[in-house]
């Protein structure tokens, strides 16, 4: 058995998409406008209906916004504030301009609402009848969706210096798991809802963020970070929180895979406050006994290779066009760029030459950025052009452009650098079974697309190698896996993968040395240890096999393989007591491994005259 | 930026005038040139006060989490001008305690001494219209700043990701030398302190 790890699709994992707390609709004096000549704008009548439906659930005690606005007192002294705010349309915070396709929890103001805030200035902000005041809206203290099964703390706070930029912190919740258990839900309580700005979960299967880590449980710095993952399993899931979010359940079917040993980690951005605080975040984790179903997945259109954009440059354009090789139904969109994203649109283009916008943003804002779920699927046949359409704006004009005066910007993981990117939620039609995977296909797909974007895309050989790996297709994977080693000669994982295709292909004494590569990129990389030892047993050298076993023993105790594979070499070398305790362990661990059974019956019976 | 000397002057001129015009003039007199309240309740006269130094006024407000975000920047700039500068924090909401304002400042770890403008006087002598917004009066008391302190908010609800741009600092840098300011003023963007009449 070869190990191999496939890149993530980078940002994002599993998310149960979060929507916007709201208060209930329908109050008394919600829909009724004003007569403009005669009716004063009044507090109670007009504006708290308003005010408790679109921001109450941030401004309130305890919540994001750094002012309350539940009261006449509250609102009179921010009242011009706000009327200015919901003119320009900065709050609510709602970025995307009306559509073709509604969304979940949209947050936009009519005309209407926001002409109503500007009147009450105007008519002296009076109270008004206490009659017409609605009753406060409700909102639930603590864990949204009830206790969870299982609540997380990070390790080790984190501190937030006083001032200085904005921060991006990573905390690793490291879960006690011992076996797989499904999820429908994941809350995410950032620790101080002032300071945040937006936080992320990812899912790391194989432990592969702890090392950057400089201790252990204290988390690591960086605005994006990629995950590594098995071989197949593409995160699915938006789990995202941004102010006055509160989880949902995940769609019937839909809950996410946990096994043992993942861990789960929260990318947070953070601005500081003024004074030095401590963050230590919570998740909380809802597990359901119904395993997943259906299966959606993350798409990434991105053309990063193309950010190139050159001091001064006011409508610098970046596009990416993928065509869906599936009929997929698109359930969210995630758009990404930094600072200097103006202008950001995403359309379908339908097999009949129709096209729709799927979103537009016209005034990008990366401090608002948001997960976007559609209100209804948006059924995207085979054959649909999914395209993405960015501009840029790197002149002195743009009041967010990091450099003053402008630099050249490429594409990059820090704040002054920039991105060009696009995550699609869908749900292939066809569903998974075990001979087909229509997920596969559009991997494929898009890996193929983004190699003919940028043959020195790393990920995208190496994704497409290990899709062509499953396949059987073993004489590609190993060129794709070539083609990302000639991109990064180093990289542990594309060495170990390589040297696992060229045994799978039959030749070990080839792959020996690219699992050396690995080993001496990354010392405790248990699965290259495992391959090495794997590659030499299959040349006979078993005296230099049972070292690398050993080590894969010490690396990964619990590894009934490793133990079996120890124990075999140490009975091809005669070394009968070892090998027995060894096949022995391997037995206790995974009972059903019938190879390590054969060895530990053709051994000789212990020596009892010592 | 002469406004502020000539009323000065006008007032005290007043002090033999009739008696019902001397009476409508006192108030004024007492807004001008008493201007602010100390947090132990004593109305004082900040522009009188640090002759020969420059003034820097910041306005600020304890729930406004732009002005929160300069304190420690504020209290950097106070310690470095000390010799040549004197910076005051100004408090424009009636609303906001002497209490609440000493457990602000200890929140945030200010030693720079703090008023409350509860009239806007203040307030209309700078010209301030949000928090946290500052002005920089020179040792003569002419005005010659009034704005944003950096451009970490260049506008309204957008924050950059580090200021590139850095006003008051020059402002100081070039009043406390005795020259005019590159620029004389810069759109701050913040709370609005017309809000709290």
């Amino acid at each position: 058995m070869i190990r191999r790890v496939r890149i993530a699709l980078a940002l994002l994992a599993c998310a149960l998409a979060a929507g916007l707390l709201r208060a209930e609709r329908g109050w008394p004096g919600a829909s009724r406008e004003p007569n403009a000549a005669a009716q004063r704008v009044t507090f109670n009548r007009d504006v708290a209906p308003i005010l408790f439906r679109f921001c109450a659930a941030c401004h309130r005690p305890g919540e994001s916004a750094p002012f309350s606005l539940l009261t006449y007192a509250d609102a009179k002294s921010h009242a011009r504030q706000i009327a200015a705010v919901t003119q320009a349309r900065i709050m609510p915070p709602w970025l995307p301009a009306p559509g073709e396709f509604k969304f979940a929890d949209e947050l936009r103001l009519t005309e209407e609402q926001i002409r109503v805030f500007r009147r009450w200035v105007e008519d002296g902000e009076a109270e008004g009848a206490a009659s017409d005041l609605p009753p406060r809206p409700r909102f639930l203290p603590g864990w949204q969706l009830g206790k969870p099964d299982l609540i997380l703390k990070a390790p080790k706070p984190y501190l937030l210096p006083a001032s200085d930029t904005d921060q991006y912190w990573n905390f690793i919740f490291r879960t006690p798991l011992k076996e797989t258990r499904w999820l429908n839900a994941i809350e995410i309580r950032p620790g101080d809802q002032r300071l945040v700005h937006h936080a992320n979960v990812l899912v790391d299967r194989l432990e592969s963020s702890r090392a950057q880590e400089t201790t252990p449980g204290a988390g690591f710095g960086g605005m994006e970070i990629k995950i590594e993952s098995e071989a197949f399993d593409p995160d699915s899931h938006f789990l995202f929180w941004k102010p006055g979010s509160v989880p949902r359940k995940e769609p019937e079917g839909m809950a996410l895979r946990l096994d043992a040993g993942t861990d789960l980690v929260l990318n947070v951005h953070l601005q500081p406050s003024g004074k030095p605080e401590w963050i230590q975040p919570s998740i909380g984790l809802y597990f359901t006994d119904q395993p997943a179903t259906k299966f959606p997945m993350l798409l990434q259109l991105e053309n990063d290779a193309k950010l190139d954009i050159p001091p001064g440059a006011h409508d610098f354009v970046v596009t990416d066009d993928f065509t869906l090789p599936e009929d997929v139904e698109l359930l969210a969109i995630y758009p990404h760029a930094h600072y200097l994203g103006r202008d950001l649109q995403a359309f379908a283009t339908f097999p009949d030459g129709e096209k729709k916008s799927l979103l537009h943003i016209p005034n990008w804002d990366l401090n608002w950025q948001a997960v976007y779920r559609y209100a209804q699927p948006v059924h995207l046949p085979a054959g649909t052009a999914v395209s993405m359409h960015y501009t840029y704006d790197n002149s002195e004009e743009n009041p967010l452009n990091p450099n003053s005066p402008p630099k050249r910007v490429v594409a990059g993981n820090r704040a002054s650098d920039e991105m060009a990117h696009l995550w699609l939620q869908v749900l292939p039609d066809a569903p998974v079974t075990a001979a087909s995977d229509p997920r596969r296909v559009l991997q494929e797909a898009l890996a193929r697309h983004k190699i003919e974007n940028n043959p020195g895309d790393f990920e995208a050989h190496y994704n497409l190698a290990a899709v062509l790996q499953q396949r059987g297709e073993v004489a590609e994977a190993a060129r794709h896996y070539e083609l990302a080693l000639r991109i990064r000669p180093e990289s542990a994982i594309a060495n170990n993968a390589y040297g696992g295709a060229l045994m799978a292909a039959g030749h070990p004494e080839s792959a020996v040395k690219y699992l050396a590569a690995a080993l001496r990129a990354r010392p405790d990389y248990f699965d290259a240890c495992y391959n090495l030892g794997l590659a030499l047993a299959m040349e006979n050298d078993f005296a230099g096999a049972e070292g690398y076993f050993r080590r894969a023993v010490q690396l990964a105790p619990e590894d009934a393989n490793a133990e079996a594979n120890l124990g075999s070499a140490l009975a091809a070398l005669g070394k009968n007591d070892e090998a027995r305790l060894h096949l022995q362990r391997a037995l206790a661990l995974n009972p059903g491994l019938s190879f390590a059974r054969e060895n530990l019956d053709q051994l000789p019976p212990p020596d009892k005259k010592r | 930026m002469r406004r502020v000397a000539r009323i000065l002057g006008f007032a005290r001129s007043t002090r033999y005038a009739l008696a019902l015009v001397f009476a409508f003039l006192a108030v004024a007199f007492a807004a001008s040139a008493q201007e602010a309240v100390d947090l132990s309740g004593t109305r004082t006269s900040p522009l009188q006060h640090w002759r020969g130094k420059v003034l820097v006024l910041v306005f600020v407000r304890t729930d406004c989490p732009i002005s929160n975000r300069y304190a420690p920047l504020i209290q950097q700039l106070s310690a470095k001008y000390a010799a040549r500068a004197a910076f005051l924090l100004v408090f424009p909401d009636k609303a906001e305690s002497p209490g609440a304002i000493r457990a602000y400042l200890r929140d945030f770890g200010y030693t720079i001494p703090a008023l409350r403008d509860t009239d806007h006087a203040l307030v209309k002598k700078a010209g301030a219209r949000v928090t946290p917004e500052a002005a920089v009066f020179n040792a003569k008391r002419d005005l010659v700043y009034r704005g944003r302190i950096d451009d970490l908010y260049p506008a309204l609800g957008k924050s950059r990701h580090a200021a590139s741009t850095h006003e008051l600092a020059d402002a100081i840098d070039a009043a406390v030398r005795g020259v005019a300011p590159p620029r004389a003023s810069a759109e701050a963007a913040g709370c609005v302190i017309a809000d709290l009449q």
